[in-house]
């Protein structure tokens, strides 16, 4: 965004604008990096927010993070860091989308698992307190916090009960989030999101490792996809329709909890035939189910019931399962070249994941 | 050979108790101890002389997994934790360092030394708050109110999680309120034992409190670490609400307190807002059917006892001020 007064000396180049912009909004990012972070900063752009990312020190950012996102280095497991991003953005609307969002990696490294993915959300519930407790904090809750349900589908009323080192740090981040909205009266929402996809997804998720795996198969690149459980179950959603939810979330007059999800499931199974058809081939001549990519405990069935979401917020999904899962087939068919393949970044730098999902 | 235990949160109120009981089991006994010059390592001594004690520190997992090294444990009790629910509030991420996190690390530190040493996760009412059903059992969803409500839920949590993924025998004992004469001066029930005994003896003529309505479940510390010892000696590991399945309020407390030594309360006990929580819990009772089914344990000392041995420890204590044990205290 151009500062409104470019004769005044104004703001270092690629610096964050101190101006108010019209709409009078900034939004502070964390995670911006991830699948989420981008497809959410172009909608607040969009909006007419400023827009600031948090990026770790040292990372990488990848192309989608729209140019006029203002990167900043920090990190949730340092509150210094975000008291700093807040003090220098001065959003009105906080994002958290960072986490260690690997659910596989979490059995490995559930204390680093902790720090970043429950721990850091307390700590930056405690910089807003701190800094100005009218910002508003959506916090990216997940549908792991249900892992172990018995009952089906899920809803906001659902108790916890997490299966992963991931989920039970989720969970923890998820009461926290309540516990400052009800004890201290911060603005704080989580958005209970279900599985959520996109072309952008990381590959080592699920759905993109079938739909890369499909493309590349497709292309004569591999013949066989290796993959754990191929029974589980998935209440699998379109990535865009998930942030502009978070969106709805805060700009209720009241704080509250949101399930953010399709309300129906599909299996791996399912997944295979609608991926591998795209491309005209038969999943079962190219999948081999592999017992060391099973993880060990396993959630259940997750689906999400969005009904407070469709009554409160008029949210909606807009994307059906089959048509997101072509979509990403087909994204990455075209992002390998198939005469220069064996050199094509698209497929040749995903390294195989160890990931069921 | 002897059997060999460690405790984390030795100092507390319940670590010396567990201590004391584990040694009169046959145990050889380890106790967790923070940074240099530790007061309370003092006090602990002194009350369990065949206690041995370990620099380490729940915040730093590679201190973990040295102690266990060291010392060998066949079980680890967790009772380590910042457990204050009041000091929670304005140490939140402490809190969660500490209550929470440092489940994980203990846990994570089990898994990489020997996956055989068995676990007891020292679990909190406090996980239920804003109660959905009552009385409270396992199976009772939770609602945390507080910073270490909500740090214990992860530490619970966490706990099944080490059981049902890695296999480990890792148990989660939801202790109901329980209380001793060795309750640190911060909890309520101490808090008023200790005042009564200041006015009685005219060191005092007032207490400050919070919520006089407010209810809970409150044994006797001593009984409820044999549950924790009964936990780990099951041949399946499972979680067990230890309670008395009675409540009582802050009001019956002073009563039965102050009417100890012949006072009312109603002539003492100042209402202070300051001592209000953000979030107070409702109605917290336990039901420890499974406890007494499974592991056959029983509550052996009544509401009403529990008070009078609080107050007569806290009278004998400001009597003999210069007795090594009300050192400082005056």
């Amino acid at each position: 965004m151009p500062p409104p007064h470019p004769a005044l000396p104004g703001p270092d180049p690629g610096g964050y604008s101190r101006s108010v912009p019209a709409a009078g909004r900034r939004a502070l990012v964390t995670g911006v990096t991830g699948q989420d972070g981008p497809y959410l900063s172009a909608l607040l752009l969009a909006e007419g927010y400023e827009v600031a990312g948090l990026i770790l020190p040292g990372e990488s950012v990848p192309d989608s993070v729209p140019a006029a996102v203002h990167r900043l280095e920090g990190s949730l497991t340092d509150s210094g860091s975000l008291r700093a991003a807040l003090a220098e953005v001065r959003p009105s609307e906080v994002y958290n989308l960072a986490a260690a969002t690997s659910v596989a990696d979490s059995f490995d490294n559930p204390v680093a698992v902790a720090e970043v993915t429950g721990l850091g959300v307390l700590r930056l519930l405690e910089a807003i307190r701190q800094a100005d407790p009218g910002i508003r904090l959506l916090q990216a809750s997940s549908a792991e916090i249900f892992g172990g349900a018995t009952t089906s589908p899920q809803d906001e009323g659902t108790p916890l009960c997490p299966v992963s080192p991931y989920g039970v740090a989720k969970a923890f981040a998820h009461q926290m989030v309540q516990h400052y909205r009800r004890s201290r009266g911060i603005f704080a929402a989580n958005a209970i999101l279900y599985n959520h996809e996109s072309p952008r997804r990381g590959t080592g998720f699920v759905t993109r490792k079938v739909s890369l795996g499909a493309a590349r198969i497709a292309r004569g690149l591999e013949t066989e996809l290796r993959l754990g459980n191929l029974e589980v179950e998935r209440d699998w959603g379109y990535a865009p329709d998930y942030v502009r939810a978070m969106h709805l979330i805060l700009q209720q007059d009241v704080a509250d909890d949101y399930v953010i999800a399709t309300g129906r499931t599909h299996t791996l199974r399912e997944l295979l035939e609608v991926a591998f058809s795209a491309v005209g081939l038969d999943w079962r001549a190219h999948v081999v189910t592999d017992p060391a990519l099973l993880r060990p405990a396993e959630p259940g069935r997750l689906c999400g019931d969005p009904s407070r979401a469709r009554a409160r917020l008029g949210w909606a999904p807009t994307r059906e399962f089959a048509e997101l899962i072509r979509e990403m087939v087909l994204t990455d068919l075209a992002g390998i070249d198939p005469v220069a393949s064996l050199s094509d970044p698209a497929g040749a730098a995903a390294p195989p994941s160890q990931q069921p999902g | 050979m002897s059997r060999s235990a460690l405790i984390t949160g030795v100092t507390g109120q319940d670590g010396g108790y567990l201590a004391e009981h584990l040694v009169a089991q046959g145990y050889e006994v380890h106790g967790l101890i923070r940074g240099q010059n530790n007061p309370r390592a003092t006090v602990v001594r002194r009350l369990v002389p065949e206690l041995r004690l370990i620099e380490g520190d729940l915040h730093d997992q590679s201190s973990l997994i040295a102690v266990l090294e060291a010392t060998h444990p066949d079980e680890v009790y967790n009772l380590g934790a910042i457990s204050f629910v009041a000091l929670s509030f304005k140490q939140a991420i402490n809190t969660g360092e500490i209550t929470g996190l440092g489940v994980t690390r203990m846990l994570d530190a089990i898994r990489l030394v020997n996956p055989a040493i068995r676990f007891y996760q020292a679990s909190s009412s406090e996980m239920f708050g804003k109660v959905r059903e009552a009385p409270q059992n396992e199976l009772t969803p939770f609602h945390p109110r507080s910073p270490y409500g909500v740090a214990k839920v992860y530490g619970h949590h966490i706990t099944v999680n080490y059981r049902e993924s890695y296999g480990l025998f890792a148990v989660s004992g939801i202790l109901f309120n329980h209380e001793s004469p060795r309750r640190g001066l911060e909890f309520v029930t101490r808090k008023i034992t200790d005042g009564v005994a200041r006015i009685k003896l005219g060191l005092e003529s007032e207490l400050r409190l919070g919520n006089l309505d407010a209810q809970r479940d409150w044994g006797f510390a001593g009984d409820y670490v044999r549950a924790m010892h009964l936990m780990l000696q099951q041949d399946e590991a499972d979680d067990f609400v230890v309670a008395t399945g009675e409540t009582h309020s802050v009001r019956e407390f002073l009563e039965l307190a102050f009417g100890h030594v012949g006072l009312r309360w109603q002539d003492h006990v100042v209402v202070d807002e300051r001592f209000l929580r953000p979030a107070d819990v409702a109605v917290l009772v336990g039901d420890a059917a499974k406890a007494r089914r499974v592991l056959g344990w029983e509550p052996t000392v009544a509401f009403p006892e529990l008070v009078a041995m609080m107050v007569e420890s806290d009278l004998r204590e400001l009597s003999a001020p210069l007795s090594p044990a009300a050192g400082g205290r005056r």
